[in-house]
């Protein structure tokens, strides 16, 4: 599922490139923001902050020197005085941002003048504890940043400035100016807005420059990828194409140049190996004329050979088998040098294997008896026809059985057919001596001897199963082989039931029933 | 006595034919150029050809089309060395009769020459009629609408065969067995070519032959019954 997920990562250097860039570019365009923004907000409210404290320390300074003033005359005005002061904080609030609050330190109603009195309803509990701890333990002023709560429930982040005054004959009071960052907010609403589309810009600007550049950097190398497909697919001929005098063009020179010994070493193996093939056509062919002229010759001298003393008489008779051994070699070599050039055709007819089988086996019965051996046919009453060659099912058959009958030891061979939907194999066992299980990769090689030292069978060319092999190959069929020492052998062969079709299943398996 | 014409460049093959051939009571005709052999073919006619396909002077398959020019009726053997399809179809489709690659059995080339020499006689009829044709048995011709047809011989082996017993499926073994005399041969090539042959001469429209009928997977068959006399 994993590799599902990212495959078309890993088949795709486009989307790889692609993807870690937009991931490295995002990244660093959100921490440098990021940063900015921090950057940039912590100044403005270090500076709010400043200016607050400044203004604050007048505002409150002013304040005292309201109440200092009236304290000299008509006390009773204390109430409208400490009113018009929050009055005016009220209205000043709208354009300043500044709220005043007033707190009696010992929490005590004097003279009407309320214990806490807050402008436009700011709690006063949104004053930092630390605040006033700070603040009635010193003289000095102080500030600490907080959150301004109103009674109505808005909250807004800002600063706090307060100091003790001295009200005289009325006693201590904290007074705070608190200045909301209100202004401050929108313009890091603002700033953060910019950073955002900035940022998403910049990203954007990148990826389309990433995705242009690795276009043109990738389309060659995608360009060279399909022209390698195709070359190893045999179109020799295919090249890139060269323009400019970049690296791109660098790299298709350095293809085509490869491409071109490539294609000129393999059309120089080609040619060696049809100049080899044909050699070995042109010298079979070129033997037949005078070996036709010889075996005329030799019969011509074998059949007076009566009238001849003993030894020539023999020699006559030697020649002639050995002329023909020759040209069954003759006729192998050929086969075999058909096979080499791929010039081997199948010549289709619907071949009935039980009729091939019974005369293929009548003309067996001379040498089965000679060499005591009993061939037992098993076969289903019904076999469907197949296509294939006539020719080179019989020449198949006929090696297997004489191949059997030759290392039988006089045991009884059997033969079995039996057919599934796609295919048909007959399969020949017999129990002679069998074959080392390290040789049954060599038997089908050509010339190949189990044992080099054991008489050949007579007419043998040592070409039989190899040309066995390639003519069941030919049809898209097999030829499989179980062998055991001293257990004998069994040798199956199975074709396809039609031509255009596959085999499912093969209806023999070379491991014979007696072995499982 | 009989007489064979042997086309071959090979002196020393030729020779050797020469005397395996004299042994069986042939008489021969020694020609190694192809050119040749159309001249000796004109000015003293043998009984049958026995032609190399590889002849200077003149191509054995273009020889083989001369000489059926001049007569329908003379049996042509081809000798090969090539046992390629390419090659045999070719001579075939230019009127040889068979074929015999080399190395060949003496005794195998003596039979065949014997075969395409050998004259149908029929004990019982001397003429088969065969839709509109008769076949003269002991003329050796074939008449439509009192019209003859020139059929080589081997062609009208071909169509004796088939006519004797109309409706009989002949595999092309059998008829390879009865009418080329081979016992154990597999080269259907022969037949097909031959029955093509045969068609394009006989037939009304040799794309649906009415005559000579293809049994699909088996053989052939002689078509409607016909009237012996």
């Amino acid at each position: 599922m994993i590799s599902g997920v990212f495959s078309p990562f890993r088949k795709s250097l486009f989307l790889k490139v692609f993807s870690l860039s937009a991931t490295i570019s995002i990244a660093a365009i959100y921490l440098l923001g990021a940063q900015l923004h921090d950057r940039v907000t912590e100044r403005i409210i270090e500076e709010k902050i400043r200016s607050s404290v400044v203004e604050g320390r007048s505002a409150i300074q002013y304040v005292e020197y309201r109440f200092r003033i009236r304290t000299k005359g008509e006390e009773s005005d204390l109430k409208a005085l400490a009113e018009e002061v929050i009055k005016s904080a009220n209205v000043s609030a709208q354009t300043s941002g500044r709220e005043i609050i007033l707190i009696n330190t010992e929490g005590k109603r004097v003279d009407g003048l309320p214990a806490r009195i807050s402008s436009n309803f700011l709690d006063i509990s949104s004053i930092p504890n630390q605040l006033r701890i700070e603040v009635q333990n010193d003289s000095e002023l102080k500030w600490q940043e907080g959150k301004l709560s109103y009674v109505n429930g808005k909250q807004m982040p800002g600063v706090f400035v307060g100091r003790i005054i001295e009200i005289p004959k009325i006693g201590q009071y904290e007074i705070y100016a608190a200045y909301d960052f209100s202004g401050e907010e929108r313009t890091f609403s603002l700033l953060g807005r910019a950073l955002w589309g900035t940022g998403i810009a910049l990203i954007a600007l990148i990826l389309i420059t990433a995705s242009l550049v690795l276009r043109l950097a990738i389309a060659p190398v995608r360009a060279a990828a399909t022209v390698a497909e195709k070359l190893s697919s045999g179109e020799l001929e295919q090249r890139m194409e060269v323009r400019g005098e970049d690296e791109v063009a660098r790299l298709a020179i350095a293809f085509n140049e490869m491409a071109s010994s490539m294609s000129s070493q393999i059309s120089r193996l080609e040619n060696l190996s049809r100049l080899q093939r044909r050699f070995v056509s042109d010298v079979s062919h070129e033997l037949r004329t005078p070996l036709t002229t010889i075996r005329m010759a030799s019969d011509v001298i074998h059949s007076a050979r009566d009238s001849f003393d003993p030894a020539i008489a023999r020699s006559a008779e030697l020649l002639l088998s050995q002329i023909e051994r020759f040209e069954a070699l003759l006729a192998d070599l050929l086969e075999v040098s058909r096979f080499d050039a791929q010039v081997a055709a199948l010549n289709l007819e619907k071949v009935d294997l039980g009729r091939l089988l019974d005369q293929i086996l009548s003309d067996f019965s001379s040498i089965a008896k000679e060499r005591n051996s009993q061939v037992l046919l098993k076969m289903p009453e019904h076999l469907l026809t197949i296509d294939g060659d006539r020719r080179r099912i019989e020449r198949i058959l006929r090696n297997l059985i004489v191949n059997a009958i030759e290392h039988s030891q006089s045991q009884p061979i059997e033969l079995t057919v039996k057919q599934n939907l796609t295919a048909t194999s007959i399969s020949v066992r017999d129990f002679g001596e069998g074959i080392d299980r390290q040789y049954l990769s060599r038997v089908f090689d050509r010339f190949w001897r189990a044992d080099e030292s054991r008489s050949r069978f007579r007419g043998g060319t040592g070409l039989g199963l190899a040309i066995a092999k390639e003519d069941a190959l030919l049809h898209g069929g097999d030829i499989r082989l179980w062998s055991e020492r001293g257990l004998g052998a069994h040798f199956v062969l199975t074709l396809p039931l039609a031509q255009e079709s596959e085999i499912d299943d093969f209806p023999i398996s070379e491991i014979p029933t007696d072995a499982k | 006595m009989t007489s064979v014409m042997v086309v071959d460049d090979d002196q020393d093959l030729a020779e050797m034919l020469g005397i395996v051939l004299n042994g069986v009571g042939i008489e021969v005709d020694l020609v190694s150029r192809g050119d040749e052999a159309l001249e000796v073919f004109r000015n003293n006619p043998p009984d049958l050809v026995l032609l190399d396909i590889m002849l200077p002077g003149l191509d054995g398959i273009e020889v083989c089309r001369a000489i059926r020019r001049l007569s329908t009726r003379v049996p042509i053997v081809m000798l090969t060395a090539k046992s390629d399809t390419h090659d045999i179809v070719r001579g075939l489709e230019a009127g040889a009769d068979d074929y015999m690659v080399k190395p060949f059995k003496p005794s195998e080339l003596v039979a065949r020459i014997r075969t395409r020499l050998r004259r149908i006689t029929h004990d019982t009829f001397n003429s088969i009629e065969i839709s509109d044709l008769t076949i003269d048995i002991n003329e050796h011709t074939v008449l439509r609408q009192g019209k003859e047809i020139p059929l080589t011989r081997l062609e009208f082996d071909l169509l004796v065969a088939l006519a004797n017993e109309p409706g009989r499926v002949f595999t092309r073994e059998a008829l390879l067995g009865e009418v080329w005399g081979y016992r154990h041969s597999t080269d259907t090539r022969l037949v097909n070519v031959h029955i093509q042959r045969l068609r394009s001469k006989i037939e009304h429209d040799p794309e649906n032959p009415s005559i000579v009928l293809t049994v699909r997977g088996i053989g052939y068959k002689s078509g409607q019954s016909s009237a012996r006399h």
